[in-house]
């Protein structure tokens, strides 16, 4: 069964404004795919269905399904459990006024008993390595260290499949570094939409391109990112890792 | 623009008083604000003894004192126009001064908790007090992005001070005014996306 399934999937805004228009694939449990493609390709919009967040009135098309279910507003909890979306923006995500609180809202949400709860925010900031973070303020975190809590937020509800908006924009060398550290380490499920072609390479050996909305290639992530004509007519460029990789280095 | 009046002072020391439990600072405060509220200014020695107490927390709490003073001087006008609304009652005249009294002494307890007290101290006292829990989100949120729009708005400032060449009042006036309906919008788009973010993490 595969964990996530796109048929058919289309979205427009109140605006008019056509978002997706038709998206058709799947992903394998334990995949990590990338999501590429220009700014307004409709990789929020995307990822956003993929939790139910939008549309705003759930159908039962079955446009998407997670783990071979249809999201529904009956189901919504249960996917929501399912799967964890880490937003661009970690100020929207952050909304507690400590670390260890934020990364308690969603095991509390689950309806787990305290302590539940404080064994599963010691493994999630243990897993993106923020142990004794705990008391810290969000707000006076770096960015990295704000990234890295909204993951922890996420994996305290231990989803089978994790979905990521731009992870590591407004990062610094080291921070990027950090947090593809940490994402390699994790065995979910990852679908991860983002500019940063490298982290593609080194972490994705599928990439799936959007532009205006459309499916444009779904494929190895080296063999599509070699191709320039394909990145160029699409808002993308080669990336230079392509020409240090060795051809046996990367996973394929 | 100053934003300055937004930190608090209770991440950089570690005082006695800032290790006292939470509940008790906030028990002792509402003891504090309701007397000096109900009592009778007649009753100087209350007032007296009060203000003593107040310069003590302050000291053994090692907050500066040009910071608390900052900090009630944003707050005053607020007490002074209060004072001055009771200058002009007809029965009220001689009384003002005792109004900016009780409410100098209330703001003090307040600046002197509030910095002493981690935010979410406060929120889990209020949580054992039962307090509703819609209540206490709409005040951890608000604390929250009060920071973050006050960091908004500062970048604001700053961008358009970087290309502002005239000083007129009149386009100041106007530009400002532009700032602070970008920032409702941006506020307004930011507060779906957190709504959004509560939600994929089962937020009912």
């Amino acid at each position: 069964m595969n964990a996530i399934e796109i048929h058919q999937l289309k979205y427009r805004y109140h605006d008019g404004t056509e978002a997706l228009r038709g998206l058709s694939f799947t992903i394998a449990p334990g995949e990590c795919v990338a999501l590429l493609g220009p700014n307004g390709s409709g990789k929020s919009t995307l990822l956003q269905h993929l939790n139910g967040i939008l549309p705003e009135k759930l159908s039962d098309d079955g446009a998407v399904r997670i783990a071979g279910e249809a999201i529904t507003s009956p189901n919504l909890a249960a996917i929501r459990r399912q799967v964890g979306l880490v937003f661009q923006d970690p100020d929207d995500q952050l909304f507690c006024p400590t670390v260890e609180e934020d990364v308690a809202f969603g095991p509390q949400q689950l309806g787990l008993s305290a302590a539940q709860v404080a064994t599963r925010v010691q493994t999630a900031l243990a897993q993106v390595g923020l142990t004794g973070f705990e008391h810290r303020s969000t707000h006076h975190l770096s960015h990295g260290e704000k990234r890295r809590v909204c993951l922890a937020g996420v994996l305290a509800c231990e989803p089978a499949v994790l979905v990521l908006d731009e992870p590591t924009s407004d990062l610094d060398p080291r921070g990027r570094r950090e947090f593809k550290a940490v994402l390699r380490r994790l065995p979910a499920t990852k679908l991860i939409a983002t500019h940063d072609l490298e982290l593609a390479v080194e972490l994705c050996p599928r990439a799936i391109i959007l532009d205006q909305g459309r499916l444009i290639a779904d494929g190895r992530t080296v063999e599509l990112l070699a191709d320039e004509a394909l990145m160029l007519a699409h808002g993308l460029e080669r990336p230079h890792i392509l020409d240090h990789l060795h051809p046996h280095d990367h996973h394929s | 623009m100053n934003f300055n009046l937004l930190t608090h002072q209770h991440r950089h020391t570690g005082s006695v008083i800032h290790h006292l439990p939470a509940g008790l600072k906030l028990g002792v405060a509402l003891i504090l604000i309701v007397g000096n509220v109900c009592f009778p200014l007649a009753w100087q020695a209350w007032f007296l003894g009060v203000a003593i107490l107040l310069i003590l927390v302050a000291a053994l709490s090692r907050i500066s004192p040009w910071f608390l003073l900052k900090r009630i001087l944003a707050l005053s006008p607020l007490v002074l126009g209060v004072a001055a609304v009771n200058a002009f009652q007809t029965t009220g005249q001689g009384h003002w001064l005792g109004v900016a009294e009780r409410s100098l002494l209330c703001l003090l307890t307040v600046t002197l908790v509030s910095n002493t007290t981690p935010f979410s101290g406060i929120l889990r006292v209020l949580q054992s007090v039962r307090v509703p829990n819609l209540l206490i989100t709409t005040i951890a949120l608000m604390h929250r992005y009060l920071f973050v729009l006050a960091e908004e708005a500062g970048r604001m400032h700053r961008a358009r001070a970087s290309r502002t060449f005239s000083h007129t009042r009149r386009f100041q006036w106007h530009t400002l005014s532009s700032v602070v309906s970008q920032l409702f919008i941006r506020a307004s788009e930011r507060a779906e996306r957190v709504y959004d973010a509560m939600c994929a993490r089962g937020w009912k």
